[in-house]
């Protein structure tokens, strides 16, 4: 019975229409008088552009420049060029005029909420160890800025020109299409090709492009992408393509009766990206509004008021369950691999982020934690060295290991994840908290180390022999 | 041949030096307008240092060509007749300066530029920007991206430079359909740390503003 509630719920949720929503604009909708005089002047001074627009499927169907950069002249970002008036920025809700599905989807996902979800970590990043132009040139290039209108017209050079995908628009709408869908062409096949994704899913936080390439998917995916039909309108995996699976594949395509979806973070199980991963359940407000809870807080009750993630109060409409997200991912892997297989693998993608939440995550927070309540850590962020040891430890590779271990990269997961992890921790952080800790750091280490003799218990075993480092070979019991 | 009567040698004297004093005035009107055209002329005004200051950053200051415009160069119209008219109807601006609001005070004269620069534009477009063709000739446009001259020559028909050309040596102001009143006098209050409502104070005369 619980299981079939949960098939319904599953529906609900993630069933909608079938393929990717058509547009559904009859012709005389665009194409608006005027707009074929822009084109005259921009295929000379800006023929780069405009060929891409003459190339896409906008410019061959007779949509012109003016029916997405029409504004109206109370628009905060109007401005008013060679007779028309128009806004340089197109934003998701001016897309959404036509692309309605996946406005909405998007605009309730983690990718349109980017801003907000780092709110709280930017002012160490931003104001402690970068500065203003690095928030402008780095940060917000993938989190999206939020866009000043100046009083004169121009938009702020601090958050424009800008792309990021969470950008919060002078509409006030949140996100940028163009961040994945690159103008002036927005060429589907661009967009599903994990390159686009890479712009931002690189380096250190969100080591995705690195473990992609590195895993049998990313092999599957090179070694055939000529067949993997990326620019056909209908795009089932399984069905309109078999050689492999992208980016978007797994975390937003059509698989099976998967239906596709714009909201990025929908079939994600855990929060990978935190001190410690938790499950995440998903909160869906009744305006369409959604949002990840760890599964140790508790579910409010749909027709409850909670805070949402850009800090205002919506009304619950319903709580999805981290299984269900996890069993929306399957469906996806089922439709190449079997159901054993699939679940299987999940289990040993869990055992990692359990081990690490275990051996390290929950062990190194403690003990910052500890050492900032007994005042030996000032509360300001970064200006003491251990400080950066524990941000790299779980924020870079912490989440690598994770990521690795999610995405089916071996490499990822151990030498470039776990084996950092545990370096770091034995040799770094641990000795840095003698440090700072001095007498007692030793009761700490005990408390929430060593207590856990199953992951630490090897720590006092000091005699053991070490033939993988060339000692006790030729001794009793080496090798 | 007889001279007529009242060609005697009184009034031939009388209408040479009628002439010649036509020809003087003539001359002082045209020096006049030279004058009263100058940089330095207008810049003899504080307020006018005000707006001169982006002016002199711009590419109508400092050229590569070396050509330099000046106020005048722009702002009155060509021909002795129209230049002085100009400058008989500029003296609501001299009247302005010197019994209207304190446009010497940089908060006073940024609130009420857009105004200005509305009126400015205006007139461009109402003489189809006949001063910028001082120096510049449409046919002689070429540019130095490639296809500068061609939107020039195939774009520009039924238009006048500043149709499209606004906000190219004064500081910045929207265009007047999409101008935003409140958003520009929040820009002023940020740019001079008032308080919220002051400029629109200031620009009606309700408020003194800050001494700078």
């Amino acid at each position: 019975m619980k299981t079939y509630a949960g098939l319904v719920l599953l529906f609900f949720i993630f069933v909608q229409p079938l393929f990717a929503a058509k547009v559904k604009v009859d012709s005389s909708e665009f194409g608006v008088e005027g707009g074929n005089a822009c084109v005259d002047c921009h295929f000379k001074t800006s023929a780069g552009l405009a060929e891409q627009w003459k190339k896409s499927k906008h410019g061959q169907l007779g949509m012109n420049c003016l029916d997405c950069h029409q504004a109206k002249t109370e628009d905060s970002d109007a401005i008013e060029h060679e007779g028309f008036t128009i806004a340089t920025i197109v934003s998701p809700k001016d897309c959404g005029r036509c692309h309605v599905t996946e406005y909405q989807q998007n605009s309730s996902s983690v990718h349109a909420n980017a801003v907000s979800l780092i709110s709280k970590r930017l002012p160490a990043m931003a104001q402690n160890l970068g500065g203003k132009a690095i928030v402008a040139a780095g940060c917000d290039q993938c989190h999206g800025s939020v866009v000043k209108v100046k009083g004169d017209g121009t938009l702020d050079t601090t958050t424009w020109p800008n792309s990021g995908i969470g950008r919060v628009n002078p509409d006030g709408s949140k996100g940028s299409c163009s961040s994945c869908h690159g103008r002036h062409e927005f060429s589907k096949a661009q967009a599903r090709d994990p390159s686009s994704c890479m712009r931002c899913h690189s380096g250190p936080d969100s080591p995705d492009r690195a473990i992609f390439e590195a895993s049998k998917h990313g092999m599957a995916f090179a070694a055939n992408k000529d067949n993997m039909n990326l620019d056909a309108d209908s795009w089932v995996a399984g069905k309109d393509y078999t050689s492999g699976p992208t980016c978007v594949t797994c975390h937003m395509g059509a698989a099976g009766k998967l239906p596709p979806n714009h909201d990025v973070g929908l079939r994600n199980a855990w929060n990978l990206n935190t001190v410690v991963s938790e499950r995440q359940q998903l909160v869906i407000f009744e305006d369409g509004d959604k949002m990840d809870l760890p599964e140790s807080q508790e579910a409010p009750d749909p027709g409850t008021e909670t805070t949402k993630i850009d800090g205002s109060l919506g009304t619950v409409k319903m709580v999805v369950p981290s299984e269900r997200r996890r069993k929306a991912m399957s469906v996806v892997c089922l439709e190449c691999h079997g159901k054993n297989f699939v679940s299987s693998f999940m289990e040993q993608f869990d055992s990692v982020v359990k081990l690490y939440n275990a051996k390290f995550g929950k062990p190194a927070q403690a003990i910052m934690e500890a050492l900032y309540d007994k005042g030996l850590l000032t509360p300001t962020p970064f200006d003491e060295a251990i400080e950066f040891t524990y941000w790299e430890l779980w924020h870079d590779e912490g989440t690598r290991a994770r990521h690795g271990a999610a995405m089916a990269s071996p490499n990822h997961t151990w030498w470039e994840g776990m084996y950092l992890v545990a370096r770091n921790f034995y040799s770094k952080f641990l000795p840095q908290v003698k440090e700072i800790a001095g007498k007692e750091a030793e009761a700490l280490i005990q408390k929430h180390v060593k207590s856990d003799t199953e992951n630490h218990g090897w720590l006092d075993q000091p005699n053991k022999l070490s033939p993988i480092l060339g000692y006790g070979n030729s001794k009793p019991g080496g090798e | 041949m007889r001279w007529p009567a009242f060609l005697n040698l009184k009034t031939i004297g009388l209408l040479l030096s009628g002439g010649i004093a036509g020809a003087v005035f003539i001359l002082v009107l045209i020096e006049f307008d030279h004058v009263t055209s100058t940089e330095e002329f207008c810049t003899s005004c504080h307020s006018m240092t005000i707006v001169a200051e982006p002016y002199r950053q711009s590419s109508h200051y400092n050229p590569t060509s070396g050509v330099r415009a000046s106020c005048g160069d722009c702002h009155v119209s060509r021909g002795v007749i129209s230049a002085t008219w100009d400058h008989v109807l500029g003296t609501k601006d001299l009247f302005a300066q010197l019994f209207g609001a304190d446009y010497d005070n940089p908060v006073v004269n940024l609130v009420h530029l857009p105004d200005a620069a509305f009126h400015a534009r205006d007139w461009f477009k109402k003489n189809q920007s006949d001063t910028c063709q001082r120096c510049h000739v449409l046919e002689a446009i070429k540019g130095t991206r490639a296809d500068t001259m061609k939107v020039h020559q195939e774009e520009a028909e039924g238009k006048s430079c500043i149709d499209c050309h606004i906000n190219l040596v004064h500081r910045k102001v929207p265009g007047k359909q999409v101008f935003k009143r409140d958003a520009w006098n929040r820009m002023v209050e940020e740019e001079f740390g008032l308080e919220e409502g002051m400029a629109e104070k200031i620009r009606l005369g309700q408020a003194e503003p800050p001494k700078l």
